[in-house]
């Protein structure tokens, strides 16, 4: 199962700060809803967790993120993300490409992901993963921009601090990125609403 | 106008009389697989996998083993130590009951889990930790035949290749020639997609092995009993479970439609478990579970050829079919027909020529190619065939109806020797196509038709005439197992002359403790409330084959009349007995014996069974019963003439189904009322594939549609109002001239629908389209048409 989302979204502030956030995956990943980096190999490879609830369904995939191309020229990046559930239910996959450009003034982020599940959460979750991955990567915008506000303010980073805990940038991000794997997991009820939401605009407002 | 010769009170053939097992199902009280209850009784659930195509690296039982309750976690390596890892399905290949190191596709069974409870074995299933090694699987049939695609079986001996079989029928060379030469040829490429019975009824067993007694009490979700019986003890006869210490019971059965034909691995692993533990052990499959692993039906792409002359005379047909068969043949058709009885696919229609080929596949996909509601892909053959005719009909610039009638072999042709060698036994497939025409008033239609194409409306009319061929089979040719595909009945008459008679068969619904009550009523007079009608426990019925491929009327259905004509015959020795008078002199009719000219001496059947036990002739046996076991001399050819009238919204591609007429000859019609059910059924199993069910896989083998929340069974809502009505051509071979219906709407109905709405779409340059045809298929269609 497999789906493919496009996203641009504009932020007021400057190309190299809002790169210097999107290109480095120990802030990054603090604002996808669900996921967590707890081990760093080195400077391109992590491990992490992301977890998922599709009402009955919870899948914690456990996995590697590579930083497959970082080109501070042309401000693009590519992550490959692998994930494989932690009790053996299914596995999944992911392609992110990003690129920022000025533009009006700020900047103008262009991303991509390519999400591909297999397994139980393909098997029951196939007709709204597109709904609800299109609701994560909308938390995951308001995520990065309150991230990149926040981070305006001089503050420690991952690496100067040298710890590993997560870091909450926000009520919302805190909600969503609780330490234990289980009180972890983003609740598909939750952003249900929305997608039903979705559901219906689309029903009766004539095409997305 | 059925005829009926009994009286009312009787209630022999003809009569629409209630459904006596009714009683018990509208009050709650049938007795179903997951009513039984023993003590000391198991539930094992099953670990499933999550992939398609994977090596399995680990599985480990710990935590589910610490769940209260939880007594066993079962894996292939347990099974493998018994031999019972693998197991043969009915067309001779190999399926795995618990995998030792490979999965073979999403759902596959992986481990059992044993527990005291329901609930703790579900627990325990959801803390079983797989470990796998993910392999890329083999979705596409075509890509699977080519060199480079990975050989998926390659456990067995001498599997180069995907490829399972390859078979044919008819004459390639004729064929050809008649091809080459012919005016007109018509072809298309069609997919009846993979689809799902979805009986009501999951499937699910209880396995009782008594230890001190070496006994299996196997109570089971089966549509044949006997026949599991014989397959039990040959696969456990070297543990010492010989034949006579098995008893299989199928009690109520909700829905078979083929889905309850194969033997599931969950079967295996509850005897299994049973059988080493000496408790019962229940096993009954979830919903999604039932959907995802089980039991599909069709998957057959197939290319079909028409040869005709420019006039539309068809002269010859050609098929070409790859069957997707999932990682193993799990089909359940006689033996010696692997495509089942596709080549009944030539049609209602007279022409000489045909050719038929057919290649097999595996893919990362459940095992199986069950008939669903079906004659053995009957189905697949007939929506081929009615396609195309159709088809040409357009090329042609003919109406469909008149092609047809000018086509049809003619009532006084039969028997008719179809080009791939069945013999059709009787037909009158003019008067059917009249009479569906008739009813829905098919000139007006188009008329009405050719007025809203000029105001750029989309109606169509779709037309299917089929022929089916059920009731396998004659032992010449049919077998399962080598087991002849002969069917039983045994009827005892008690002394007040009451009788229970029992079957080989076993109905899921299809109202035999009614039906087969008249057929005995009809033969013997006595009244059909009397005979109390018992199928599916091995203990007590006649060895039989079991229901499936409308087989019952005509096999079991016929040996019910023989055997009560047994018992006539003897009536008549006893009457003659009781009246001091010569067999010759007596006089039959429905329920007594009189004596010709002498009306007023009569005894009644009653009487006379009374006198078998009290006053019997000396010489004769004592008594009253008797068995048969019939063996057809043919199988019979029912036949339908649908028609449907669709209007397809141009602008959201919705399909609105306006009229489905139905008009089906079974032959001889039992209980009119059972018959009209059982075409309501059907019709709605029908417009499921025509129009809405469809299992679908991706790259990955991921199914997208695992649930009914995303696989849509029709129901009363979709359903439109099916009119129903037939016409009588009895077949000639068969005792009571009864040729079987089941079937005939699943087979008739998708192509009469898919015909409707192509005819709908058919100004729009289109000319297939290959089911379900949803509204946004038909949407895209329309959109691609208007943009070319």
């Amino acid at each position: 199962m497999k789906t493919t989302i496009t996203k641009t979204f504009h932020v007021e502030d400057t190309v190299d700060n809002v790169w210097g956030l999107l290109s480095d995956p120990r802030q990054v990943v603090t604002c996808v809803p669900g996921a967590s980096l707890t081990e760093e190999i080195d400077d391109n490879n992590f491990k992490g967790t992301v977890s998922l609830k599709f009402g009955p369904v919870k899948a914690v995939y456990n996995g590697e993120i590579t930083i497959e191309e970082k080109n501070v020229d042309t401000h693009q990046m590519r992550l490959k993300g692998k994930g494989l559930d932690a009790k053996g239910k299914g596995s999944a996959d992911m392609v992110m490409n990003g690129s920022v450009s000025a533009k009006e003034g700020g900047a103008e982020v262009d991303y991509s992901m390519e999400v591909s599940v297999t397994g139980k959460l393909a098997q029951f979750g196939s007709r709204l993963i597109t709904d609800v991955s299109n609701q994560l990567f909308d938390q995951f915008v308001g995520n990065f921009k309150d991230k990149l506000a926040e981070s305006s303010a001089p503050k420690e980073t991952l690496a100067e601090s040298g710890t590993k805990e997560t870091y909450p940038s926000d009520a919302k991000a805190e909600q969503v990125m609780r330490p234990e794997p289980e009180d972890n997991a983003v609740n598909a009820f939750s952003i249900l609403w929305g997608v039903i939401k979705a559901f219906f605009k689309r029903l009766f407002g004539g095409g997305k | 106008m059925i005829k009926c010769n009994t009286p009312k009170s009787i209630g022999g053939m003809g009569h629409s009389i209630k459904r006596k097992e009714d009683d018990r199902f509208i009050q709650g009280k049938g007795n179903y697989v997951d009513d039984i209850k023993l003590n000391g009784m198991l539930h094992m659930d099953i670990v499933r996998s999550p992939y398609a195509y994977a090596k399995i690296k680990n599985i480990d039982s710990e935590a589910a083993l610490k769940i209260p309750g939880v007594i066993a976690v079962v894996t292939g390596k347990d099974l493998e130590q018994y031999g019972l890892h693998w197991m043969p399905t009915l067309m001779s290949d190999t399926q795995m009951v618990l995998p030792t190191d490979t999965v073979m596709y999403q759902a596959q069974e992986v481990a059992a889990v044993i527990a005291t409870d329901r609930y703790a074995a579900r627990d325990g299933k959801e803390a079983v930790i797989v470990e796998y090694e993910q392999m890329k699987p083999v979705m596409d049939p075509y890509k699977a035949l080519e060199a480079d695609s990975p050989v998926l079986r390659s456990d067995k001996e001498g599997q180069t290749s995907n490829h399972i079989w390859h078979w044919e029928a008819g004459d390639k060379e004729a064929t050809d020639k008649v091809f080459a030469g012919a005016d007109v040829v018509v072809k298309e490429h069609m997919h009846l997609p993979r689809i799902h019975v979805s009986s009501i009824e999951t499937c699910g067993c209880v396995a009782d092995y008594d230890k001190v007694n070496n006994h299996l009490t196997m109570y089971m979700t089966t549509q044949a009993p006997h026949a599991i019986r014989t397959v039990i003890a040959l696969v456990a006869g070297h543990v010492g479970l010989t034949e006579e210490k098995i008893r299989v019971i199928s009690p109520d059965i909700g829905g078979g439609f083929g889905g309850k034909v194969p033997v599931y691995p969950g079967y295996v692993i509850a005897i299994a478990v049973s059988f080493l533990v000496g408790k019962p052990v229940k096993w009954v499959e979830d919903r999604t579970e039932n959907l995802q692993a089980d039991s599909f039906a069709r998957d057959y792409h197939i290319d079909v050829e028409m040869a005709s002359t420019k006039e539309g005379k068809i002269l010859a047909t050609r098929f070409k079919v790859l069957a997707d068969h999932g990682y193993a043949d799990a089909a359940a058709n006689p033996s010696k027909f692997p495509t089942g009885l596709f080549s009944i696919g030539t049609g209602s229609y007279d022409y000489g020529a045909a050719f038929m080929e057919a290649d097999a596949v595996y893919t990362n996909k459940p095992p199986g190619g069950v008939a669903y509601r079906c004659s053995f892909r009957v189905t697949e053959a007939v929506h081929a065939i009615e396609r195309i005719t159709d088809r040409l009909a357009l090329e042609v610039g003919k109406d469909p109806a008149q092609l047809r009638m000018e086509n049809f072999i003619k009532k006084e042709d039969f028997p008719w020797k179809s080009p791939t060698g069945w013999e059709y036994d009787s037909g009158d497939y003019h008067a059917g196509l009249q009479k569906a025409m008739d009813v829905v008033g098919y000139d007006a239609l188009r008329a009405e038709q050719k007025e809203k194409r000029a105001a750029g409306k989309l109606m169509g009319i779709g037309i299917s005439t089929f022929t089916e061929i059920v009731g396998a089979g004659p032992s010449k040719d049919f077998d399962i197992l080598g087991i002849k595909m002969f069917d039983s009945a045994e009827i005892r008459v008690h002394p007040t002359g009451k009788a229970i008679a029992r079957f080989g068969t076993k109905s899921q619904g299809q109202g035999h403790e009614t039906t087969y009550a008249q057929i005995v009523a009809e033969e013997l007079g006595i009244p059909a409330e009397h005979i109390q009608v018992e199928e599916g426990d091995t203990d007590t019925a006649p060895y039989g084959l079991g229901t499936y491929a409308s087989r019952s009327t005509p096999t079991a259905g016929a040996a019910a009349a023989m055997a009560a004509r047994k018992l006539r015959h003897k009536a008549r020795k006893i009457a003659a007995h009781l009246l001091e008078v010569s067999e010759e002199d007596l006089e039959w009719e429905p329920g007594k014996f009189s004596v010709k000219g002498a009306p007023e001496k009569s005894k009644t059947i009653q009487e006379i069974v009374f006198a078998a036990y009290t006053n019997h002739p000396q010489g004769m046996e004592a008594g009253f019963e008797a068995t048969h076991y019939y063996d057809p001399p043919n199988l019979t050819f029912p036949s339908g003439a649908y028609i449907c009238v669709v209007e397809v919204d141009k602008e959201t591609g919705e399909i609105d189904v306006r009229r489905f007429v139905a008009i089906d000859d079974c032959g001889n019609i039992i209980n009119p009322m059972i018959v009209q059910g059982q075409v309501h059924g059907g019709l709605t199993q029908g417009i499921a594939p025509a129009m809405y069910e469809e299992l679908i896989y991706d790259e990955e083998g991921n199914i997208l549609n695992g649930t009914l929340m995303d696989y849509l069974v029709p129901t009363a809502v979709e359903s439109p109002n099916w009119e129903t009505g037939h016409t009588v051509t009895p077949s000639p071979h068969h005792p009571i001239g009864a040729k079987g219906v089941g079937e005939s709407p699943t087979v008739g109905a998708p192509p009469a629908i898919a015909n409707a709405i192509v005819d709908a779409l058919s100004p729009l340059g289109i000319t297939h389209m290959d089911i379900p045809i949803t509204p946004y298929k038909v949407w895209k269609a329309i959109q691609e048409a208007e943009n070319n």
